[in-house]
């Protein structure tokens, strides 16, 4: 899930700002097809400057033309990754509707997760294709517990409601 | 090929919503059965969240605000608070709503109602102390995370009451052996006829944790991260061996997360992974085989 955070520059931007995919697309969409946009920071002149914004509201939002005003927009972003919370920077500088720079400043704590990961991870084998159970010998095998009951005969019914 | 132990019995049957498998040297006398059925039973009223009168359903429902404490609430909770530390708040006990909120409720509608919401702060809500399990607030208690191991480890000390030898307890996933050696298979969670490795168990237990059975949609299935309350995406499958089941099933869950793995060493146990792009990690010094 992504959501903004609480920083010195409460910049609203929208969730597709949060990823270099949802930037090239609004870089390319000149004619104002994204309809969330941030905040532009009133420093258009000195691109590199980042004072606080009067208010929150959005320039894209209002405008029927869908051009953005031009400056600096920043926002402090939480994503989840699926093994943590981890918070990235962007800014980005507009300009006649065209990104001109774009900065996403990385992330402390997935570094320290790398560096806990070398320490405390023996091994690391790409694309583990396994041997058939019947090749090898065991007495038992693990994995995700098994279902029963209630639990498959509701994904039977969800499923066939599905087709339905 | 799975071939049977050097046992001379073997009962099957299902449980809290999963099939288990208990293997002794000897018969098992009715009576060691019917321990069994009790201890089982007394642990699923205490912590089910799929039936209405169980005591984390009250609590869930805001029928009562305290309940006199469980037998296993301080074993489970206490390490809880380790997964909690090791994991920065990903494994958490209150995460009963959110799974339900995708789905995974008690009457197992298996719709989503929303977006993913993250589970409450549990060490503001719930607390354990003076004979009171409490919550200060309405939330479904979900020990998931661990809670099958220690009903392993109840079901395996009640049997060692009542038989001598050799004894398997394999809940589907989470196994706990005595005596002989056992050599599992690790499932391959994409391919249930393969294993990508095999880990053996003595006098110790072997959790497993996938993300393919327990799934009712497209990226839904049962391991959260709390602070979100989305299912994780990382990895698809953990195993971890360790000296009681409660312990592997907890590292089990960990291992979804970063800190997983510094918890297992600190603990001194030995673990294997896949991530969802079948990349396979393991524990330094892992003794056991991967098939790479």
């Amino acid at each position: 899930m992504i959501g903004t955070t609480a920083v010195p520059r409460p910049v609203r931007i929208s969730t597709a700002l949060l990823g270099v995919a949802g930037m090239v697309t609004l870089a390319g969409c000149s004619g104002g097809a994204s309809t969330d946009a941030a905040a532009p920071v009133e420093s258009s002149a000195a691109p590199t400057s980042t004072s606080a914004p009067s208010s929150s509201a959005t320039a894209a939002e209002t405008g029927a033309s869908g051009t953005y005003k031009d400056g600096t927009y920043e926002a402090t972003g939480q994503y989840a990754t699926p093994e943590s919370v981890e918070t990235i920077d962007v800014t980005l500088t507009l300009s006649g509707d065209t990104v001109t720079d774009v900065t996403v400043t990385g992330d402390p704590q997935a570094a320290e997760s790398r560096r806990y990961q070398s320490e405390f991870i023996g091994g690391i084998a790409d694309e583990v294709v396994g041997k058939k159970l019947d090749e090898i010998s065991v007495s038992k095998v693990a994995g995700s517990s098994l279902t029963s009951g209630g639990f498959n005969e509701a994904v039977d019914t969800i499923k066939t409601e599905a087709q339905a | 090929m799975t071939t049977p132990t050097a046992t001379g019995s073997s009962w099957a049957f299902d449980a809290i919503g999963t099939s288990w498998a208990i293997e002794t040297a000897s018969p098992l006398p009715s009576i060691a059965r019917g321990a069994v059925s009790a201890v089982i039973e007394r642990f699923d009223r205490d912590w089910s969240r799929f039936r209405d009168d169980s005591v984390v359903s009250a609590l869930g429902s805001g029928r009562a605000a305290s309940v006199p404490v469980p037998a296993d609430a301080d074993a489970m909770l206490s390490l809880y608070a380790q997964l909690d530390a090791a994991t920065a708040g990903a494994v958490n006990p209150l995460v009963g709503d959110a799974l339900a909120r995708l789905g995974y409720d008690a009457r197992l509608t298996l719709t989503p109602a929303g977006d993913p919401e993250p589970a409450p702060l549990w060490r503001e809500t719930l607390t354990w102390g003076d004979g009171r399990l409490a919550v200060s607030r309405a939330a479904t208690i979900d020990v998931g995370a661990l809670g099958k191991g220690r009903l392993v480890d109840l079901v395996l000390d009640t049997l060692r009451d009542h038989v001598d030898g050799d004894i398997v307890v394999d809940a589907s996933g989470d196994l706990a052996a005595r005596g002989e050696p056992v050599r599992v298979a690790l499932e391959h969670p994409y391919d249930a006829t393969r294993a990508i490795g095999v880990m053996t168990v003595t006098d110790a237990a072997l959790c497993a944790s996938g993300i393919n059975r327990r799934s009712w949609g497209d990226g839904l299935h049962h391991v959260l991260d709390a602070r979100t309350g989305a299912p994780v995406r990382a990895f698809a499958a953990t195993w971890a061996r360790a000296d009681t089941a409660m312990r592997a099933d907890a590292l089990a869950t960990a291992l979804f997360f970063d800190g997983g793995p510094e918890l297992a060493a600190s603990w001194g146990a030995h673990w294997v992974r896949m991530s969802t792009d079948g990349r396979v990690q393991w524990s330094p010094g892992f003794d056991g085989e991967i098939f790479s």
